[in-house]
């Protein structure tokens, strides 16, 4: 079979039963099945490969920090911790115009540093912010923007998840990749902060200043020993550790969930009931994500055995066109995917196909990764089903619209653009971290 | 039959709590490896072992679970474009992929398990262990998938759920 008739039926396979509301893991599972009786000529022993396969490329020690992180994320939630780091930063902007915008993306980047979870972050700052926003007269765009943008923080300053999902389907090192997305992340919440300050100079009624009650410099100081200090001891166990090799990922991650409940067990907070449910939330997670796992990877196997990786990379190479080209065209396709697809099958689908191709054109793969991730993000909050934007509309008043939540997402889609563009320019910016380790 | 349901959905409760105390057993695991190893001991050799097999088993314990909790990331982008006739024909249609595709992974995995029992093979890894400990969870677990997607086939649930409605995901 040419290879991309061989493209054709396995991805198409995939996509149709995706689309008639297949889980993504059982869409892989049977596309594997069938696939691999078509290619071994109806071997049933074929499928005894796929059952070994599956088995070996979940039990690699690399995906530990998948559980601990969204368990690290769980308890830092759950015990409230999260909404103590909110007040310490509240406290910290004054009478600022635009004041819960910039808490937004203040408290969001931290958020980010602790938690893996995009839809966990979007949520959190929805419930949490928007009400408020709309009590001090905020207009929609100001208060659901930041959010949105915000949110999606989490998939690329580490601890990510998805990062480590990413790293280990793409067979890339997991503590580089997290690593990698440490600068670029802090550097796009200040262009996100950059972009607030630019819409209240524009429209500055957006989200009008009001009166709040001063604090002494003093009490600043304490909120700030109390609520957000601590919470860089927790970053330092986790990305410290990994930067200074003095533990792989999964340590660093099991540590960091060990530094969450030493703080809350200070803060009296660590209850056997957060406990439970962080632990009941991350069990329901990370298996689906180990369920996915399990069934994707052979289904990369898959593609390479039926000789499709091969005939595109071929194919797509044989171009007289610039890599760059190519970079922009895989951008478009995951964008064109994030507007029907959640982050983790988008991911599934293409790095089977992209990263081999960017690994033949020349691409640093981890900086690759890094691109991937961003643009997921951005493809999370593009319409009509970007996930985000409907978590937003989750939490969001009654009557907000679709319409409404994508609008006050575009300026933050406009900040993750220039921040690709500048990866592109300098990417260094990504690499620089990792070259330390 | 109240018993016998009773007895089952027992089972996928106490594969959860198995599936949780196992992660937590996992974190307590390496914290400790970690420590013991910055203190300038000689951490366990099986360690690394332990956790790689504890992520299978895990994710087995949970799956049944995690059918019935709805957990499963799916695309409904189509579907609920759909009328609720034409609907409820493709979301059966759905189901029975997945019954069809656990159950053939189920009896192919049944397969291994017996084929490493017999031979007696092993899982050559920083420990040595009988390779049907790591597989003894597969075909107990896609059974009881395929049994939980049955569940949704014959109508006692529905596993899709309103679009807006926030899903735990990565």
């Amino acid at each position: 079979m040419e290879w991309y008739w061989a493209f054709a039926f396995l991805l198409g396979m995939i996509i149709f039963m995706m689309a008639i509301g297949v889980p993504v893991a059982i869409a892989f599972l049977t596309t594997n099945i069938i696939g691999w009786l078509y290619f071994t000529g109806w071997d049933p022993d074929s499928i005894l490969q796929v059952v070994d396969n599956s088995t070996i490329l979940i039990t690699r020690f690399t995906l530990g920090p998948v559980p601990m992180f969204i368990l690290m994320g769980s308890i830092f939630f759950h015990t409230g911790l999260a909404i103590r780091v909110f007040d310490g930063l509240d406290a910290l902007f004054g009478r600022l115009p635009g004041r819960l915008c910039f808490l937004t993306v203040a408290g969001g980047a931290i958020f980010s540093t602790l938690t893996g979870s995009s839809m966990a972050n979007t949520a959190m700052l929805g419930s949490l912010m928007v009400p408020e926003m709309q009590r001090r007269g905020y207009n929609k765009r100001m208060s659901m923007g930041p959010i949105l943008g915000t949110g999606g923080l989490a998939m690329i300053i580490p601890p990510s998840a998805l990062g480590v999902l990413l790293a280990s389907i793409a067979s890339i090192d997991v503590g580089r990749l997290l690593i990698a997305g440490l600068l670029p992340g802090f550097t796009l919440a200040g262009l996100y902060a950059g972009m607030i300050a630019l819409q209240l100079w524009w429209n500055p009624k957006g989200a009008p200043a009001y009166d709040v009650e001063p604090i002494p410099w003093s009490g600043k100081l304490k909120l700030v020993c109390t609520n957000i200090l601590p919470m860089s001891f927790v970053v330092f166990m986790v990305v410290g550790f990994i930067i200074f090799g003095w533990a792989t990922p999964t340590e660093a991650a099991a540590i960091g969930v060990f530094a969450v409940m030493i703080l809350a067990t200070a803060f009296g907070v660590l209850t056997t009931k957060a406990v439970v449910t962080s632990v009941d939330g991350t069990i329901r997670v990370a298996a689906m994500v180990f369920f996915i796992l399990m069934n994707s990877t052979v289904f990369s196997q898959l593609l390479a055995y039926s000789g499709a990786s091969a005939g595109m990379i071929e194919w797509a190479t044989g171009f007289d066109v610039h890599r760059l080209m190519v970079l922009l065209v895989m951008f478009f396709v995951l964008l064109l995917l994030g507007m029907f697809m959640d982050a983790t099958s988008m991911m599934l689908i293409t790095v089977p196909i992209f990263f081999p191709l960017a690994g033949h054109l020349g691409f640093d793969l981890v900086w690759f990764g890094l691109f991937v991730l961003m643009t997921i993000e951005m493809a999370g909050t593009t319409p009509p089903f970007g996930l985000l934007l409907y978590v937003m509309i989750g939490v969001a008043p009654k009557g907000t619209t679709l319409f409404q939540v994508a609008s006050a997402a575009f300026p933050f889609l406009v900040c993750d653009t220039i921040l690709i563009l500048i990866l592109v320019w300098q990417p260094g910016l990504a690499l620089w971290l990792p070259s330390l380790m | 039959m109240k018993g016998l349901i009773a007895a089952y959905n027992g089972l996928i409760q106490y594969m959860r709590i198995a599936a949780g105390i196992l992660v937590f057993l996992v974190f307590i695991l390496i914290v400790v490896d970690v420590l013991v190893r910055l203190v300038g001991l000689k951490p366990w050799s099986a360690s690394v072992m332990v956790v790689e097999y504890a992520l299978l088993w895990f994710a087995m314990l949970a799956s049944p679970y995690l059918v019935r909790a709805k957990g499963h990331v799916f695309i409904d982008a189509l579907t609920t474009l759909m009328a609720p006739g034409p609907r409820l024909v493709v979301e059966k249609v759905a189901y029975t992929i997945c019954i069809v595709s656990s159950l053939i992974f189920c009896w192919y995995s049944y397969s291994v398990l017996h084929t490493a029992i017999v031979e007696g093979t092993l899982d050559v890894r920083a420990v040595d262990i009988p390779l049907w400990v790591l597989i003894l969870p597969l075909p107990i677990s896609f059974f009881l998938v395929a049994v939980e997607f049955g569940r949704y086939l014959i109508g006692v649930d529905t596993m899709y759920t309103d679009r807006t409605e926030t899903r735990e995901n990565v």
